[in-house]
Order: structure tokens, then C-alpha cells, then sequence
């Protein structure tokens, strides 16, 4: 505790900033959350087959949802980074202080944090490298999608991003739940078994739509 | 046969200049129903008189003993040694000043944080000695004591990440302590001002919920609930009249 005198106390009214912050951030995240899941879903009708694929991603731009709604993902993307990084420390003696603090109580809600911040960081780049490169190259078709991932860089480069992108997104589920009291403490048990396995499958889901598009011949795709 | 129990107690003695942060190892062997508070009692008896470290009431309630017991903080008192293994390392609690080995300073800290919250029943009613004391329902009341059993031992704060990272996060105690005032007829106070209280970053936006408070209270107080319920009503007291125009000059209030 500092024994100076905070004058600024004087000059600063009571603000409301914080709460509107808390709010954007919770919001937004929600909102990839759900984002991403749909994503998932969508992107595995490939397995169905690629004209289903492929009618969905027609339907996506016929209705321009890809071609503005994209951009509104990403910008979503970056304004929840940025909310979210205001609680990740910058500078490495605060990055000690946490890492130490994790290692040393051995419990599982605080390293799930460091995770939520870790995958944040490999999100932030690769999800806007992922963005970018799909709406540039536009329309999207089961067949375009197979030949970035048999290229094999695009392909170890979702085998990374897929797990990053389903772990934070199924932590973030569950601290929203538990942050915001929606689950009390009678059900965080339950709810987190709960998250881990829908985590798992949507990883599994990813896994196989990943092994789908690199074995899926481009030719009449 | 009992067990050896191997104790790696943190030393260090701020007051002494030529005293260096160590760890020192002590043998003992298990007694039934060994608590950590007895251990150290009998190790500070038989082996090192120097050893530091706090406790008053031995039953949980003055939440003097909290250390951190193999990387989780807790009470010494309310610690049997048959559930640690053989091997226990003992650290004084983060966060807090420390005094001396296991010993640390929670008090200027839970003073300091008391006063930031005001924490105390807020009424412009004069205090009539002679008047029949105020009734209260009893549901209301024992939802009230669920909360006021905290004894400031400082668990929540040392287990808190936040806290850790941030010296100007109030910490669970704080947030359990104004739903207490907010639960209370008798405080006057209205939700914009405990909004200015709790409302912020320092306080409950602060909080990143990794729960790890509600995990290691060793009074069992409901943090997770709480901490949902506040978030809750002061993010919504956040956005009451979010569209009418502000007033001007210095004492506005929303």
C-alpha cells in the first residue's frame, strides 16, 4: 500500500468506464464464441459432402453475409483483443509475477487463464492471417479450401490454429459462466466436465474436417 | 510407525540486515492428529526458537495462521498433516508485508481496504441507546452472517491473480464485504454509491474470475456466487439512464 495522498482523487469524477468496458468485452466474446461454433459447424459440411459445402458458402455470399459480415468478425476480433488485453500484464516483471503465482498454487482455473492469454496472442496473428486470406480469395468453395490445405503449410497452419481457437474459446465459455454467475457453485463442477467434452469435440469435428479437405480430390470440387 | 515429516519453512528477517530469504528444512515426526499449528509449535519448542510465524485462536476464527501450504494458501490450524504428504513446504502469504518467515503484516492491508470500501453501516439515524433493538427477518439475517463469517485471514487475497499483479485490486474480501453492506436495510447507501465504491477496475471489474478465492476460503464463503451477483448488478447499475444527458460541475454522480 502507497502512503502517498492520491490528489487526482479530486479531480477525477466517478466514472462508468469500467462497467461498459466489462460489458464490451463479455459481449464480444460471446459473440465469437458463438461465432466460432457455427463456423465449426459450417465448415464440417464438407464431411456431408463438398456441394453441401458449398451451397452454404453460395448462400453466405449471395446474401453478402461473408463479404461484410467477415470484416465485422475481424474488427469484433481485434476490439476483443483489446478489451480482453487490458487484464494481461506488459510488462515481464508483472508475466513473472503470474507465472510464478500459477505454478506455485497448482490450481486449474488460473492456468486455464494463462492459456485463455497464451492462445490469444497465437489467435490474434494467425486468425487475421486466416481472415485475410479467405476474403481476398473469395468466393469460398470446398475445393479452394481443399487445395490451401493439401498445399501442406496451410495445413500444419490449421492444425495449430484449430486447438488455439477451441481451447479459448471453450475457456472463455466457461469463465463467462462462472465470472458472470450464471453457473453458482453447486453447478461449476458439472459445467466445466461440460465445457471440457463440447471443447473435445469440437476439436475432433475440426481434426476430421481437417483429414477430410487434405484426402478430398480437387478436380470436379 | 508414523511418519517423518520433512518441513521446508521460508526464513527471512527484514528487520535483520544480515539475514538473507532461505529455506530451512526441520524434521518431525507425525503425531495423531497433527495440525500444522501444533508442527510449528513443536518445531519453534524443540528445534528453533527463532522461528516466526502467527496464530492466536488454533480454531479457525481469528485468521491469524494463514501461510501457504505447499503452493496453496490456508490455515495452519485448520491443516491436519495426514492430508499433506511427507514432504511440506510452508511460505508466507504474498501480497502482504511480511513480518518475518511465515509471519506477514495482513492488518495494515485489510485496514487500508476497509477504509478504500467503507466498510461499515453507512445511516444517517441517530442512535437511540434506550430503543428496543431492530428486527430483521432471520432469513435475511443469516444470509447476512453467511457473508460476515470472513475473518480477514487473507487466503482470498493471496490466492487471487489479480491481486498478485495489481496491488490496487481490492481482492474477494472487499467484494464479499459490500454485497454484505448491500444485503443491509440498516446501510443507507444507494446502488450508484456502491457503484463508486466497487464499480471499477480496482474493484469488481477487476476481477477475472479465475475463482481461485473461492476455491481456497478456508471459511467455505460462497466468493463465486457473490462475486457473480455484484458483477451482475453494478455491470447493470452501469448502464441505468446510460442515455441521459450528464449533468455538469464537479460532484455529479452519473
Amino acid at each position: 500500500m502507497s502512503s502517498s495522498v492520491d490528489t487526482a482523487i479530486f479531480v477525477k469524477p466517478p466514472t462508468r468506464v469500467s462497467a461498459y468496458l466489462d460489458w464490451i468485452q463479455m459481449l464480444t466474446g460471446a459473440g465469437l464464441i458463438l461465432f466460432m461454433w457455427s463456423h465449426m459447424v459450417l465448415v464440417a459440411s464438407v464431411n456431408i459432402g463438398p456441394s453441401v459445402m458449398n451451397t452454404i458458402a453460395w448462400f453466405f455470399e449471395a446474401t453478402y453475409m461473408a463479404q461484410v459480415g467477415g470484416p465485422i468478425i475481424g474488427a469484433t476480433l481485434l476490439l476483443h483483443f483489446i478489451l480482453a488485453a487490458r487484464k494481461i500484464p506488459y510488462t515481464s516483471d508483472a508475466q513473472g509475477v503470474i507465472w510464478r503465482h500459477a505454478r506455485m498454487l497448482h490450481h486449474t482455473d488460473t492456468w486455464l487463464w494463462l492459456i485463455q492469454a497464451f492462445t490469444a496472442m497465437v489467435i490474434l496473428i494467425m486468425g487475421s492471417v486466416h481472415i485475410w486470406t479467405v476474403l481476398t480469395n473469395l468466393p469460398i468453395t470446398a475445393a479452394k479450401s481443399a487445395m490451401r490445405v493439401q498445399g501442406g503449410f496451410w495445413g500444419v497452419f490449421y492444425l495449430i490454429l484449430l486447438p488455439m481457437v477451441e481451447l479459448h474459446v471453450g475457456i472463455g465459455f466457461y469463465r463467462i459462466g462462472v465470472k458472470w454467475g450464471f453457473i453458482k457453485r453447486s453447478g461449476r463442477k458439472k459445467f466445466h466436465r461440460f465445457e471440457n467434452i463440447w471443447t473435445g469435440a469440437f476439436i475432433l469435428i475440426g481434426l476430421i474436417t481437417i483429414i477430410r479437405l487434405w484426402t478430398l480430390p480437387i478436380a470436379g470440387n | 510407525m508414523s511418519r517423518q515429516l520433512k518441513f521446508n519453512i521460508f526464513r527471512f528477517n527484514p528487520e535483520d540486515p544480515s539475514s538473507e530469504p532461505h529455506t530451512d528444512t526441520f524434521m518431525l515426526e507425525e503425531t495423531p492428529s497433527l495440525t500444522l499449528f501444533i508442527a510449528l509449535n513443536k518445531i519453534r519448542e524443540e528445534q528453533d526458537p527463532s522461528l516466526m510465524f502467527d496464530f492466536a485462536c488454533r480454531m479457525a476464527i481469528c485468521g491469524s495462521c494463514g501461510m501457504v501450504i505447499n503452493g496453496r494458501p490456508g490455515l495452519a490450524c485448520k491443516t491436519l498433516t495426514v492430508e499433506l504428504p511427507e514432504e511440506i513446504t510452508l511460505m508466507p502469504l504474498p501480497v502482504f508485508k511480511l513480518v518475518g518467515d511465515l509471519s506477514v503484516d495482513t492488518g495494515t492491508w485489510f485496514r487500508a481496504t476497509n477504509t478504500k470500501i467503507e466498510s461499515w453501516i453507512h445511516t444517517d439515524q441517530e442512535f437511540d441507546p434506550e430503543a428496543i433493538e431492530e428486527r430483521m427477518e432471520n432469513d435475511l439475517a443469516n444470509s447476512i452472517f453467511e457473508l460476515e463469517r470472513c475473518i480477514e485471514c487473507g487466503c482470498c487475497v493471496a490466492s487471487c491473480g489479480t491481486a498478485n499483479m495489481r496491488e490496487d485490486f481490492v481482492g474477494a474480501f472487499a467484494l464479499n464485504r459490500i454485497s454484505r453492506f448491500i444485503m443491509d436495510p440498516r446501510d443507507k447507501r444507494t446502488d450508484p454509491e456502491y457503484f463508486d465504491v466497487v464499480g471499477t477496475d480496482q474493484g469488481i471489474f477487476g476481477c477475472m474470475g479465475l475463482l481461485a478465492c473461492e476455491d481456497v476460503c478456508p471459511r467455505e464463503i460462497p466468493l463465486q456466487d457473490q462475486l457473480g451477483i455484484l458483477r451482475r448488478k453494478m455491470a447493470f447499475q452501469g448502464l441505468k439512464n446510460i442515455f441521459k444527458p450528464k449533468e455538469k460541475g464537479r460532484h455529479r454522480r452519473f
